[in-house]
């Protein structure tokens, strides 16, 4: 037995987690990628703002787009709800309405990891402790997630959370396809100096390098690096992957039939894509297109779960 | 440190330490322990103790600026000890008081007997806010109305234990005594070991046996709810917590609906689902707001009707407060002679009632030797310590009596028991009080020891934690 409205919490606490985290890992590794560049290559921090999709809000809010205030924005800005410090705050306002049914550790680390952030908010921001804040940041979140694998019964609460895990994955996964990856693919007319340094950076802000090596023979490709990122369902942060998730969720919950048409409709969207993206302009418009499809899935999962229908 | 030179500075009875400053019977191994530990060794201890308050997210919420803030839960290390053979007669006392008070409430719905036979007065039932016409007629399960209710215990200079006021409503704080034990566990782990301590676990244990024997007949396996005002409420943390302990579901207003059939059902992500059992935590007046309060978006429209055909039960059943009220409590010695035939127990502190003109008049005569209540005022507010106010505070409150004498009580000023408490670096004696939890059904239970809670603040005597009290876990040790 579920309540609608304790599933609910359960679907949005699993997200702002999940955003919390993935946020996070795209601060760190462009923090580390912009080391490695030389000056001029690329040195700008807007990329960040595209990627995590608050361009326009940070714009009305700041004046100057420089390292400092993008950090500060993105990871301990409370204002800002997709920051890391705010992520982690709405996890836990929602996750205290499900403490009954989550197991008593996962409460007791998302508490832990909210005292964290908001004590050591400032450590986030700085550079020489952002490292080791985002790092801590993301390894409470996989204790998290590994005290929900290792201790929850497989129940509709469990494939609630899980359902919202990864449909705030797959949002993240597509953003840096859509953004990253295809501005890259668009500069790549002359294969340029510094590309495998910023293909390793796509993958590393999704924690992919280490598997798509092992999955993949020579040097990095920026066509092989999308294929993988969208197609490798092996992979649990590919679009694929996740969408194969989100199905298996869905077929354990009620009302499949009103959800399941919506996961067709983003596996028909995948498997239309070409086999190679090579055109960032089309990856773009493509990625644009599996948002909307996302969006569309999580009309369907409210009307199905929440509405708490008489 | 010293434990004797505690003894110079008051005059209360010691919890731990007799009037030389020797450990009582009970608190020999404690107070050995606390010499053997030494101040900064405890200090640790309690540093520890805070810690895991934080880490395991065990809170309270207080109202500040109209929002409602998260605060960590207010922890003494140095636990409160009780002689087991104090504590059996203390149960019995109070399983005695509870009889009473719920063959009261079950005759006030009903033939008022008591009324009739001239015992309890009957322009007091007329004029109480806590009455639910609503209510008459009904019968519960097992005749029982209060099923959870939690007693204030407090302890005069001689010694002697006395019953405060009786909490019938939604007494909260249980979930304290069990997470204070299992913080004093990692504490004082050595003194577990060397003596027989009463664990407090099977609290949960019993609540969700005496809940699910309130189900409507018939039903095996009942479903049952915790019905909670929400995360905002100061006492969620203890509602979630005992949902969780229970296997209950726990609930606000909005996920409950009653069906045509008068049944309550629970919204849920496969649809609706049968409640049988509430243990509600939304006080009455907005439990429904087709009966009580109509602006209440905390209850559920219907509620009272599927509780008057026997669809549901509801703990505690509305209209179990009409006992619950300072003026009331004055006459629950009368109800156990009346209903029992027995002799009180446990006593009751001795109590003014202004509705009598000679009681009113000695109130006002000698207020700052008393303390005077409201009737129907929880959590220490509205209350007036007579030798602690200014002359205009209590011209203003003897005012207040005057316009509405029926709705005070006063008692003297008893001298609250103390316990040594780690205050800033040092052991100091503050007062304390005791909250057992005593569940009524088909029969009844007494939690072992229950919730010390203790003012923080030198002098004071107000324990309340949402006015600055702390706490203390209970041990009721076989000595």
């Amino acid at each position: 037995m579920l309540l609608s409205r304790v599933a609910e919490n359960l679907y949005w606490g699993a997200r702002y987690l999940e955003r919390a985290e993935d946020t996070a890992r795209l601060v760190r590794s462009f923090t580390e990628l912009i080391l490695d560049l030389p000056r001029g290559v690329a040195s700008s921090w807007e990329p960040l703002l595209a990627v995590a999709g608050s361009r326009e809000q940070f714009d009305a809010g700041h004046l100057r787009a420089g390292e400092n205030e993008i950090v500060r924005f993105l990871v301990a800005d409370l204002a800002n709800r997709g920051s890391v410090v705010a992520s982690v705050a709405q996890a836990r306002e929602n996750l205290r309405t499900t403490r009954e049914v989550l197991p008593r550790e996962a409460w007791q680390a998302v508490n832990d990891l909210f005292l964290f952030t908001s004590r050591d908010t400032e450590s986030g921001v700085d550079r020489r402790s952002r490292a080791r804040f985002l790092g801590r940041v993301m390894s409470e979140c996989q204790r998290l997630d590994g005290v929900v694998a290792g201790m929850m019964r497989r129940d509709e609460a469990y494939e609630l959370w899980r359902l919202g895990q990864v449909m705030e994955r797959a949002d993240m996964t597509t953003r840096v396809l859509g953004v990253r990856a295809a501005s890259l693919l668009a500069a790549t007319g002359d294969r340029h100096e510094f590309d495998e340094v910023q293909w390793m950076g796509v993958l590393r802000s999704l924690t992919a390098l280490q598997m798509y090596q092992r999955s993949h023979r020579g040097p990095i490709d920026g066509a092989s690096v999308v294929s993988f990122l969208l197609y490798d369902a092996t992979f649990p942060r590919s679009v694929a992957g996740c969408v194969q998730q989100m199905r298996a969720s869905l077929q354990r919950l009620p009302h499949a039939d009103a959800t399941l048409p919506a996961v067709d409709e983003l596996d028909g969207l995948l498997s239309g894509l070409p086999a190679q993206a090579t055109d960032g302009r089309a990856l773009d418009l493509a990625m644009d297109q599996v948002q909307l499809a996302l969006d569309a899935l999580h009309g369907c999962v409210h009307d199905a779960f929440m509405r708490g229908v008489l | 440190m010293s434990m004797a030179e505690l003894r110079t500075s008051t005059d209360a009875w010691d919890e731990l330490l007799d009037h030389e400053g020797n450990p009582r019977a009970a608190s020999v191994e404690l107070v050995q322990q606390l010499h053997t530990l030494g101040l900064s060794e405890l200090q640790q201890r309690q540093d520890l103790a805070e810690l895991d308050i934080v880490g395991m997210g065990i809170t309270f919420t207080v109202y500040s600026d109209g929002r409602g803030i998260d605060r960590a839960w207010p922890f003494d290390v140095i636990p409160r000890v009780i002689a087991a053979s104090e504590w059996r007669e203390v149960e019995r006392g109070l399983v005695q008081r509870l009889r009473a008070v719920n063959m009261f409430i079950d005759d006030v719905y009903h033939e008022q007997r008591i009324i009739h036979d001239g015992v309890f007065p009957a322009d007091l039932l007329a004029h109480s806010v806590n009455f639910r016409a609503e209510c008459v007629g009904v019968t519960p399960k097992f005749g029982v109305w209060a099923h959870i209710s939690g007693s204030d215990l407090v302890r005069d200079a001689d010694g002697t234990m006395y019953v405060l006021e009786d909490n019938l409503r939604v007494p909260s704080g249980v979930s304290y005594v069990l997470e204070n034990r299992a913080i004093s566990k990692r504490a004082f782990a050595d003194v577990f070991q060397k003596q027989s301590i009463l664990p407090v676990d099977a609290y949960t244990d019993e609540l969700n046996r005496m809940l699910s024997s309130l189900a409507p007949d018939g039903v095996d396996e009942p479903t049952i709810a915790v019905l909670t005002p929400g995360i905002y409420n100061s006492a969620y943390f203890e509602h979630s917590f005992l949902a969780q302990r229970i296997g209950a579901a726990l609930v606000e207003g909005v996920d409950l609906v009653v069906g045509d059939d008068e049944c309550v059902y629970m919204r849920t992500i496969d649809g609706l689902e049968r409640v049988h059992v509430i243990y509600r935590r939304v006080d009455d007046l907005f439990i429904d707001p087709e009966v009580f309060r109509e602006d209440s978006t905390l209850g559920v429209p219907g509620l009272m009707r599927a509780w008057r055909a026997g669809n549901v039960a509801i703990a505690n059943a509305p209209g179990a407060g009409v006992a619950d009220d300072k003026v009331v409590y004055a006459w629950v010695p009368d109800m156990i002679r009346y209903y029992l035939g027995e002799e009180p127990l446990l006593p009751n502190v001795p109590t003014y009632r202004c509705v009598y003109p000679d009681e009113l008049q000695y109130v006002i005569d000698h207020i700052e030797e008393l303390v005077v209540k409201p009737a129907n005022e929880s959590g220490g507010y509205g209350l007036l310590i007579g030798n602690r106010a200014t002359r205009s505070e209590l011209d203003a409150a003897i005012a207040q009596i005057e316009a509405d004498p029926r709705n005070w009580v006063a008692q003297p000023i008893l001298a609250l028991s103390t316990a040594p408490t780690l205050c800033d670096g040092a052991i100091e004696p503050r007062h304390v009080d005791l909250r057992p939890f005593i569940l009524s059904g088909a029969t009844s239970y007494v939690s072992a020891g229950g919730l010390t809670r203790v003012a923080l603040r030198r002098g004071s005597l107000v324990v309340n934690s949402s006015q600055g009290g702390g706490s203390k876990d209970t041990w009721i040790v076989e000595a």
